[in-house]
């Protein structure tokens, strides 16, 4: 989540503003307890934009400031963004987030800015974006080499931070990437399948001992 | 502009007037009848006159209709974004536009043609007597032709209680 | 209609607007002193950020939505009554049309301000309006914040024109009646009427189409602001319902708001002999049948989601019956159903004050009812761990109250300079259409032009 927010230039909200639900965390893990004392379980669920294919945020943004990229991301473009909201109310995840003050940064973090991540004003939305600068940013490195991007080379902040490596990421349409087979995997399931978004993160149920 | 014309109290008296007016031989579009209200229970009211509003009020929602497919669809062509699962030309969706168009091209072409047809806003001297205001029914001939003015006189002075006026020296 | 009760139309109409209390003054300072707070209320939270309002994360859309659905609401009235009583020749229509009429055209206004108002960035709103532009980019017509758009803007012009057309004889009135600057005025207005039968032929067969043409508008707008709610994947939301459920709902509420209107009216301007008690009991009975429409979407909806027992729609559907939101909720169904019914149902309750207790509990219920519907989804979607609370900010209360100020100076100001009752079309009544008489009555009513 610090990656996600020092990669992106997420600002900090203050404690207030966080504790009124406005924290603007793009990618939050959520924690879940199972079980009775002292047989306690913890799981924990990292839940970022799922950009999905049958995006509900996407139709109904007004300016189409919320689009389907022809890689197959959802876009955000913060520029046509009017700041009407509805694509955070039709997103089931709650992944998007809304900047109610112009960002700002405590102290000193306002020294540690991406360059390659524009910063937003008030009033516009935001989201994961799967760290779109760095998949721009390897593409054009590829192509300037003249060659095909490899498994593996494009890692999303959170991806890269993870220490457990719990976070894959890679091309789904490559039938032999790491991601394309273990989204095939048994242990696979979507979030919310059932509403019908088409989401592409699939996460997979840990292995339990029989 | 020339004038002659008299103030009715009831329609009754009015409708007389017309009649009279009729039967000394002047033409039905040189007859003017004003009032303060429509008053649909006499004949010169002529309510049940036929009228092309309906068909012009059609035809405005028609071009409202063009409008309305034609403007999603060239906006959906000329910048395809894919969004959600929907199609870039999305017709289920383009239809309340289309609707609403239509009926805004209804509602428009009814009321130009209104403004148009009753010669509203008015222009150039036209045949009135502030008088109407009062519950008065004027009934009178613009510009009437030469020679007619004293038969027109006699038909308008049919009911007792007219008060006849004359704008210029017809 | 014999000339003295003629006359006496005219001068008790008139006299509004040609004779000012200093009592006027005092109630527009006050109202206007509340509409300037709200203004500056909305500029303050353009300045500081929309951070200053209740919204958070998930309740991304509260007070300002409910105020926009529940003003749109209210524009039903008007127009709606005003078409549908035109098109079924119920005569005692006449003194009640205008005031109808106007409540539509500013309850519009007002709430068509509400989509700016509630933007993050008020400023760039045109880019809702498809207009050629050097960047080749336009408004995507799949989103029904778009199709609002459309929608409130041919209501709006063509409630705006179904009032202004019957306003230009009534204009010519005043015109012929006064002198000086205010003839002037006036005189422009009319834009040179002089009632001819021509102009009376046009003029009644236009209104009768704007009559048959705004009837669907207004059921499209309010259904498509429905849309807004049910176009997404929302529990409680996404509900096939809510197209006629909202158009139900703002009828109630707009013939609510026009019977407080009225009686307002009718105790101000004195218009004890134009408004009479029968037409409260009309606009009673016709109350009492949305309430009943009402409850019945609200109970069928109901029903339907307690039987299917899908978990995230339970979620909100006890929130609203059982949890925080219970006293609202409550409070909703006796405004709306419980207070009102006894009250239109018994005639010897249903009096112009019974009636104007009855609306201003709808009024109450159905902003409400909005409420109940925009909040507790928000705050319980999918996914229980983004939960969420809402409670409103002094901003988001401030430009509400002086929403009610607006609407009230509004129609204040309208009835200061145009007469509210309907004169021509009052006086008209006295000269029925031969075809709208039973044959029984014929002979008494006309004059020799039909032996």
């Amino acid at each position: 989540m610090t990656a996600c927010h020092a990669e992106n230039n997420i600002p900090t909200v203050g404690a207030d503003q966080a504790a009124r639900g406005r924290a603007m965390h793009w990618i939050r893990v959520e924690r879940y307890w199972e079980g009775e004392f002292p047989d306690v379980r913890l799981k924990f669920r990292p839940v970022m934009c799922q950009q999905c294919d049958a995006a509900p945020c996407e139709p109904v943004c007004p300016t189409y400031a919320s689009h389907h990229t022809a890689e197959g991301l959802n876009a955000q473009v913060y520029n046509r963004c009017i700041g009407t909201r509805y694509c955070a109310n039709a997103c089931p995840y709650n992944v998007r987030f809304f900047d109610f003050f112009h960002p700002s940064w405590d102290k000193p973090l306002h020294l540690q800015l991406n360059p390659d991540v524009s910063l937003r004003e008030v009033g516009v939305m935001e989201k994961c974006t799967f760290c779109v600068q760095r998949i721009s940013g390897a593409k054009i490195q590829a192509k300037a080499e003249k060659r095909e991007l490899k498994d593996g080379e494009i890692k999303p902040a959170c991806v890269q931070s993870c220490p457990a490596k719990a976070l894959v990421f890679g091309d789904l349409n490559d039938a032999e990437s790491d991601v394309s087979r273990l989204s095939r995997s048994p242990r696979g399931s979507k979030l919310l399948e059932d509403v019908g978004t088409l989401p592409k993160v699939t996460y997979l149920e840990r292995q339990t001992q029989v | 502009m020339k004038a002659v014309y008299a103030l009715y109290p009831d329609g009754a008296s009015a409708q007389r007037a017309v009649d009279g007016l009729r039967a000394a031989g002047v033409a039905e579009r040189d007859i003017t009848v004003i009032s303060a209200m429509p008053m649909e229970d006499y004949e010169f009211s002529h309510k049940d006159k036929a009228t092309w509003i309906w068909w012009i009020a059609s035809g405005g929602g028609l071009v409202g209709l063009c409008l309305g497919t034609w403007l999603p669809w060239m906006t959906e062509t000329a910048w395809p974004l894919q969004t959600g699962n929907m199609p870039i030309v999305s017709w289920w969706t383009n239809l309340i536009v289309m609707f609403e168009l239509t009926m805004l091209g209804g509602i428009l072409a009814t009321v130009i043609t209104l403004l148009v047809t009753a010669r509203l806003p008015g222009r150039g001297p036209e045949l009135y007597d502030p008088e109407v205001t009062d519950e008065k029914i004027l009934v009178g001939v613009k510009n009437p032709r030469e020679g007619s003015v004293p038969e027109i006189e006699r038909a308008l002075l049919s009911s007792p209680a007219a008060r006849l006026k004359t704008i210029g020296t017809p | 209609m014999s000339e003295p009760t003629a006359l006496r139309i005219s001068d008790d109409l008139l006299r509004p607007l040609l004779r000012t209390s200093w009592r006027f003054y005092v109630l527009v300072a006050f109202l206007g002193s509340i509409v300037l707070m709200g203004l500056g209320s909305w500029f303050y939270q353009m300045y500081r950020g929309f951070g200053i309002t209740g919204i958070n994360n998930p309740v991304y859309w509260a007070f300002y939505i409910t105020n926009f659905v529940f003003w749109i609401g209210i524009s039903h009235a008007g127009t709606l009554i005003s078409a549908i009583l035109r098109l079924a020749n119920a005569g005692w229509r006449r003194p009640v049309t205008r005031c109808a009429e106007v409540i539509t055209v500013f309850a519009l206004m007002i709430g068509a301000l509400f989509p700016i108002i509630h933007l993050g960035r008020p400023w760039l709103f045109f880019w809702l309006i498809p207009y050629p532009n050097h960047r080749g980019i336009w408004p995507n017509f799949r989103s029904p914040l778009v199709w609002d758009f459309f929608a409130i803007t041919t209501y709006l012009v063509g409630s705006l024109l179904f009032l202004f057309l019957p306003m230009i004889p009534d204009f010519a009135l005043v015109r012929d009646k006064s002198t000086g600057l205010r003839r002037k005025i006036y005189g422009a207005l009319a834009l040179g009427w002089r009632g001819t039968t021509k102009q009376w032929n046009r003029l009644e067969t236009a209104m009768q189409i704007m009559a048959i043409a705004i009837i669907p508008v207004a059921v499209s707008v309010h259904t498509i602001v429905s849309f807004d709610f049910s176009m997404a994947p929302v529990p409680m939301w996404h509900s096939t319902v809510f197209g006629p459920y909202f158009v139900a709902g703002a009828i109630f509420s707009g013939i609510a708001g026009l019977i407080v209107a009225m009686a307002t009216l009718r105790k101000f301007l004195h218009l004890e002999d134009y408004l009479h008690p029968v037409h409260f009991q009309n606009l009673g009975k016709l109350l009492l049948l949305m309430s009943l429409l009402w409850t019945y979407f609200v109970f069928a909806e109901r029903l339907t989601i307690w039987y299917g027992n899908e978990p995230s729609e339970m979620a909100v559907f006890w929130v609203t019956q059982r949890g925080s939101f219970a006293p609202l909720f409550w409070t909703m169904v006796i405004c709306n159903f419980v207070l009102p019914f006894p009250i239109l149902a018994i005639k010897k309750l249903r009096t112009i004050g019974g009636c104007v207790v009855a609306s201003s509990g709808v009024l109450v219920g159905m902003w409400l009812e909005r409420f109940l519907i925009v909040v507790p989804s928000l705050g319980h979607k999918y996914l229980p761990y983004s939960w969420g609370v809402y409670s409103p900010r002094p901003v988001e209360i401030m430009i509400t109250i002086s929403t009610f100020a607006a609407m009230t100076l509004l129609y204040v100001l309208f009835a200061k300079f145009v007469p509210i009752i309907s004169i021509w079309e009052l006086k008209a009544g006295g000269h029925p259409s031969p075809a709208l008489i039973p044959p029984a009555t014929a002979e008494h009513a006309l004059g020799e032009a039909y032996p």
